[in-house]
């Protein structure tokens, strides 16, 4: 229960992602996750991200939680109908994981599997509605649980991502709230002036809004989500400041730590590092925080 | 065809009772057939809200015509200069005449006045059954032209799924097994052999399931 005890006495929670493996040797997720263990506060576990087939996230949460590590369970509409979803939060909550969020999911098409049928038996608002009715101790069909599950709920908010009006983002995020959302991940975040015109129209005080610095691997990494990934903003000075460098990946670790701390100062609630398969750096962005 | 169920008229009352001017737009084509949206319908409907509006002491206009289809754009064209005389349009039309509808008079409230079902057969007068779910990648061929993806309960393509008796479905006793009707069929074309034969795992991608779908044939594009 460390990060809900950090979101209450306000204290800046640090999360990083933990992609579980396609595959069941999860030796190299166990040995990321341990050597930063001591500095990240929960490990958000991607339910298969990118529609990509791997370990779903509540096997690769349940697999930290086994070794004493907080986790924050991703589930989402795609791939489960409505009474799988139910099965898999009280699984969840009956193995000690505590923080769940709820998520979108990427269609099929986009993924490895594209011959898939995706699910969407229901939609996200009506999800954490569930959620909320489980904690309440009653399933989707109104039957009474025997003991009801206890989450810190979270989900996503398209905060400072580029070609999103800000009052579209705020309306929607206000109606996760309303169904318990508690805190709120936000897309990777490159210049706080991104997220500027968003954050004028919340409070941060009251809603936790977590924004997610992702390491970039390198140059070219930089340059494809400038041009290619709609939702994030990368400024030409970032790009030509990696270009610079004699040492391209050591520069990358260098920004997002910078990133970090930055967020920190300006009061946000916390962190979600993404490294995509880079877990390996965790401890070099965190040690210069 | 595509077959369709009348809509309650509780239900479209509550959506048009505020207006005035209403045209209730009936198609001639599959709803025709399943008797729910031909010219037969219009004219009950019509009669129908006239009585509403008369009883609550409403003078609402109410017009009837009926188009060859509500799924072409040539039809639609026909009510073009009359259209501004009303402030609304029930379409007896499938989902698709719907929509098609409002896409073309983009400023005209269309309301259904059906339920739309599926694709199906009329299997006797008043019985219309499924038949077919558009899955895009038609796999009758080898089922014996019965479509499993339809009218299985559990759409399985290696079926049955053991739980079929008497030739019913085990989910509903008064809908028979669409795996006991394959294989009935496969016997009687001498062809059990393509029973013995395990279906490929289904492409859905083509399936509405895969997103919004579209045919495009340059072939015929002028
Ligand atoms: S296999 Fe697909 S296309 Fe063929 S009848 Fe069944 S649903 Fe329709
Ligand atoms: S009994 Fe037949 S139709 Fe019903 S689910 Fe099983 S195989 Fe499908």
């Amino acid at each position: 229960m460390n990060l809900k005890r950090k979101f209450d006495a306000g204290e800046f929670a640090v999360l990083a992602e933990m992609e579980p493996p396609k595959g069941v040797d999860v030796s190299t997720m166990l040995s990321n996750a341990m050597r930063v263990k001591g500095e990240v506060d929960a490990f958000v576990i991607p339910e298969m991200s990118n529609a990509v087939m791997r370990m779903s996230s509540l096997g690769g949460a349940m697999i930290l939680q086994g070794k004493g590590m907080e986790t924050v369970m991703q589930v989402n509409c795609r791939d489960r109908n409505r009474i799988a979803l139910q099965a898999d939060l009280l699984a969840a909550n009956g193995c000690g994981i505590t923080n769940v969020m709820a998520v979108a999911g990427e269609d099929p098409s986009f993924g490895d599997h594209y011959q898939a049928r995706s699910v969407y038996d229901i939609d996200l608002l009506e999800l954490l509605n569930a959620i909320r009715g489980l904690q309440d101790g009653k399933d989707m069909a109104g039957i009474e649980l025997s003991g009801s599950p206890q989450f810190l709920v979270g989900s996503t908010v398209d905060a400072g991502a580029k070609g999103k009006s800000p009052e579209l983002e705020i309306e929607e995020m206000t109606k996760k709230i309303e169904a318990g959302v508690q805190f709120f991940i936000s897309p990777p975040l490159f210049d706080l002036s991104a997220i500027h015109p968003f954050m004028k129209r919340v409070d941060i005080q009251k809603t936790k809004i977590i924004p997610t610095v992702l390491l970039l691997k390198s140059l070219g990494m930089a340059r494809y989500i400038m041009r290619n990934v709609d939702n994030v903003y990368i400024t030409d000075s970032l790009i030509d400041r990696i270009q610079k460098s004699p040492d391209k990946v050591r520069e990358c670790t260098q920004i997002a730590s910078e990133m970090v701390t930055s967020l920190k100062k300006e009061g946000f609630s916390g962190v979600n590092l993404a490294t995509l398969g880079w877990e390996h750096k965790l401890p070099e962005i965190l040690e210069r925080i | 065809m595509i077959v369709a169920d009348r809509k309650p008229i509780e239900e479209i009352i509550a959506e048009i009772k505020e207006h005035e001017k209403i045209l209730i737009l009936g198609c001639n084509e599959c709803v025709t057939v399943c008797e729910a949206g031909g010219k037969k319908e219009v004219g009950v409907l019509a009669s129908a809200l006239r009585m509403y509006f008369l009883n609550q002491g409403r003078d609402v206009k109410l017009d009837e015509i009926t188009l060859e289809r509500q799924c072409d754009h040539e039809y639609l064209e026909e009510i073009r200069d009359v259209i501004d005389q009303y402030d609304a349009v029930v379409s007896l039309a499938c989902g698709v005449g719907v929509q098609f509808m409002a896409e073309k008079y983009h400023t005209m409230p269309v309301y259904p006045g059906v339920n739309t079902c599926f694709l199906g057969v009329t299997e006797k007068r008043g019985l219309w059954t499924e038949r077919c779910q558009a899955c895009g990648q038609c796999i009758l061929a080898r089922t014996g032209g019965i479509c499993p993806v339809s009218r299985c309960a559990k759409r399985i393509l290696n079926g049955p799924c053991g739980g079929s008796t008497q030739g019913s479905c085990e989910i509903n006793k008064e809908i028979s097994c669409a795996w006991q009707l394959i294989i009935d069929r496969l016997k009687a074309l001498d062809r059990l052999d393509d029973y013995e034969q395990i279906d490929p795992i289904k492409d859905w991608s083509t399936d509405r399931a895969g997103g919004p779908r579209k045919v495009e044939r340059e072939d015929v594009q002028q």
